[in-house]
């Protein structure tokens, strides 16, 4: 017997698509060029850009039109994250369009969904479910106004001020929280089978923007380093021309190339068919958060001592490959979870 | 971007159903293929010919000027869809034949194209390539082989190796050095070589991938000159633009090229759709299979180890990206986790992963065994992957050109 469905494999992107990118592209371009990521060290977050690009809408575009919203689709929000990741913004983008989504999905109060469109306040996720007494590192949980996580089976939500950042790798707005009972602020926005649910497809949202922000920075590395090769000589000839140099650039354009396509995939199962989507959200995580790592890695190789040193701009691709990727865990639970989801006896959704 | 389910009419389904499956049932059935693996021919004659006394052939051969019914993209994809899933892998020289037709419909005489159209349509024409000599694969302007003219004709005289299918085809396409004056591209010539004619000599040469392939000798071979393809010494041209399209051969994206670009669109998505269309997903089914059914001695199946489904969760994730990223990376990648992953799947099942097919005890009819055999093979033939990094390094990403590139 023949199986019969077929799908259509477009990888294209519309006119309107291509123009969002490279709007973003140059904004981010001109916005956040290297010397205002690092301006913003070691925290790694800038308000003034923050509330420009929230009041260019960046967060409103992606919550429904109901809240006031401008009802981007995944794919536009993807396409997004890629040139975020590629310039590295200090701001929270990926987490503060989650956690946005997430609480305008179970009904959150309007007051704070609308405040959250307009920039007045960010919110970020938690990533991992709380079990009592248990803190952990949140994204951009040092400025984040609003902290969304789940315990139990309880969607909460905890405002007030931010605790201080904690120094890490990445240089990103990190801080220690518990949502559990322990938080008096706390208040409960959704609960049972709902909330579960609400919160998976929100950490499926934020691993699949994040694969696309990784493909971002695997091609910035990936660039930089193209750049380096073709302008530095040794032994009289571009260190380019070296096959052990031009071959791996190779091998990580082709990574990209990959990365790209499987985020913006995954970007489009949980728009369009979110039950089939968990497969191609966990391959597009873990492929392009490898890219990413071996882009930022070779690429310290290629630029040499330079790239070693924290002049150099390498360095700081390098710290969000894995900085940023890691917070939500260990990328073989991912591909142990994958492995569950392709071969388990009984497959999880 | 759209990934949807492509809705299929109830003809088509009927189409699918009731003359594509039982064709193939018939034409490639498991006794035909295990005879293709036990000679490892790279294509079955029997089975084009049937296909093109369907009509199924027209779409991919003929460029509508004559009368030859051909199949509609969506039908193509499907007959394409059946063959892949059976015996891709299998038909090499297709991607060889495919790639000769092209080069033919665009350079060749009025007289050629006559002659041999027809019967490239109908299946009983196919031709193979002979660039690759002993001495030169890679740097592929570096041949030897001399063709000088005589009259209407040209007697060309050397030695042409790795042209799979020759015994079985009618015609090599040759290239053949034809002016010692000139540089080494501008001093090439394209002819299409009659394999039945006297001076051309065909022998076999046994592949680790259980494909056999040839040496092709030609010996004071004389050729007409209707039979050139393209001008006189500037088959570089020629031969460099069909093996662009040979770079992509081996996952089979190129074997329409030219043709009808409208055509191969829809072909490559709805056949890239189908999870099968190549030989990583063949191969990591196959190990799926052996993982649900191979219990340990405590009575549990392997594939009950979460050891076992991380290890088949990264080979899967491997076979996506080598399925989806596009040209020009695709064939690398492609390539290199093919190598790997069939690599690691033979190695996970141990022991009884090294029997032959067809012996005592054989896992998953030993597509495995086969397979790491047969993956060796994809990053050397239509150019080594080592090239193609050059090309791309060079051409796609603008990366200072290497100390030994051709000098044009």
């Amino acid at each position: 017997m023949s199986p019969r469905v077929i799908r259509r494999q477009d990888y294209s992107l519309s006119e309107e698509q291509l123009q969002l990118s490279k709007v973003f592209a140059s904004l981010f371009e001109r916005e956040s060029p290297s010397v205002r990521v690092r301006a913003a060290e070691p925290v790694g977050f800038d308000a003034d850009l923050w509330q420009q690009l929230t009041g260019a809408g960046v967060i409103s575009m992606a919550l429904p039109e109901a809240v006031g919203g401008d009802d981007a689709t995944l794919v536009d929000l993807a396409l997004v994250a890629e040139e975020f990741g590629r310039s590295m913004a200090p701001v929270p983008l990926i987490d503060a369009m989650t956690a946005a989504r997430l609480l305008a999905a179970v009904g959150a109060p309007e007051g704070v969904v609308r405040a959250l469109a307009a920039g007045t306040k960010t919110a970020t996720i938690a990533l991992h479910p709380f079990h009592a007494r248990e803190r952990q590192l949140i994204s951009s949980g040092a400025m984040a106004d609003i902290v969304v996580g789940l315990d139990g089976d309880a969607l909460v939500m905890s405002e007030g001020p931010p605790p201080a950042a904690v120094a890490n790798l990445a240089c990103a707005p990190l801080a220690w929280r518990d949502l559990s009972t322990n938080d008096h602020t706390r208040s409960i926005v959704a609960e049972g089978l709902a909330a579960e649910l609400a919160f998976a497809h929100a950490v499926l949202e934020w691993k699949a923007l994040m694969a696309a922000a990784q493909t971002g920075i695997a091609n910035g590395a990936r660039i930089l380093a193209s750049e380096y090769v073709t302008e530095r000589h040794a032994f009289g000839v571009p260190i380019g021309t070296f096959q052990a140099i031009s071959h791996p650039i190779v091998d990580i354009a082709a990574g990209v190339e990959g990365a790209r396509r499987l985020a913006l995939r995954a970007a489009w199962f949980l728009e369009h068919e979110p039950e089939c989507a968990l497969g191609d959200v966990l391959m597009a995580f873990v492929a392009a958060s490898d890219v990413a790592n071996r882009a930022a890695s070779f690429g310290i190789h290629a630029l040499g001592g330079l790239g070693f040193t924290l002049e150099s701009d390498m360095q700081l691709y390098f710290r969000r490959a894995r900085g940023w990727t890691l917070l939500a865990g260990d990328p073989q639970a991912d591909l142990q979870q994958l492995g569950d989801h392709l071969y388990g006896p009984e497959p999880t959704h | 971007m759209d990934f949807g389910i492509v809705e299929l009419a109830p003809d088509v389904i009927a189409f699918w159903d009731t003359e594509v499956v039982p064709f193939m049932e018939e034409f490639l059935s498991d006794e035909v293929l295990e005879q293709e693996r036990h000679h490892g021919n790279g294509f079955v004659p029997e089975y084009r010919r049937a296909l093109g006394a369907k009509g199924w052939l027209a779409n991919a051969t003929s460029n509508g000027d004559d009368d030859t019914v051909g199949l509609d993209p969506l039908r193509a994809a499907i007959v394409a869809a059946e063959e892949s899933r059976r015996a891709r892998s299998l038909f090499p020289v297709l991607g060889s034949n495919d790639l000769v037709t092209t080069v033919v419909n665009q350079f060749g005489s009025a007289e050629l194209r006559e002659h041999i159209g027809p019967g490239l349509r109908r299946g009983d024409i196919h031709c193979c390539l002979g660039y690759t000599e002993p001495d030169c694969g890679s740097d592929a302007a570096a041949i030897r082989t001399r063709a000088i003219r005589d009259g209407d004709e040209w007697v060309i005289n050397g030695q042409k190796m790795f042209s799979t299918g020759a015994h079985l085809c009618q015609y090599v396409m040759v290239t053949a050095r034809t002016n010692p004056d000139a540089s080494k591209h501008q001093s090439i010539t394209v002819l299409l070589v009659p394999l039945e004619h006297p001076g051309v000599e065909v022998q076999g040469i046994a592949t680790l991938g259980g494909e056999r392939t040839n040496f092709v000798y030609l010996d004071e071979a004389r050729v007409a000159d209707e039979y050139r393809l393209g001008p006189v010494d500037q088959g570089w041209q020629v031969a460099s633009g069909s093996l662009a399209a040979e770079h992509g051969m081996s996952d089979g994206s190129a074997t329409h090229s030219d043709v009808d670009q409208t055509t191969v669109d829809v072909i490559e998505a709805l056949g890239r759709s189908l999870s099968w269309r190549d030989e990583f997903p063949v191969v990591l089914a196959a190990a799926e299979r052996w993982a649900r059914n191979a219990q340990r001695r405590d009575r549990s199946y392997e594939i009950d180890d979460p050891a076992v489904r991380l290890r088949l969760a990264r080979i899967a994730l491997d076979c996506e990206v080598a399925r989806i990223t596009p040209d020009p990376y695709g064939r690398v990648v492609a390539s290199d986790l093919l190598i790997r992953g069939t690599d690691e799947l033979l190695a996970m099942i141990g022991a009884a992963g090294v029997v032959t097919a067809g012996e005592d005890g054989a896992v998953a009819d030993g597509v495995l065994e086969w397979a790491h055999r047969f993956a060796q093979g994809t990053s050397i033939y239509g150019g080594t992957t080592d090239i193609q990094r050059n090309l791309i390094a060079e051409h796609v990403l603008g990366l200072p050109r290497h100390r030994g590139a051709l000098k044009r």
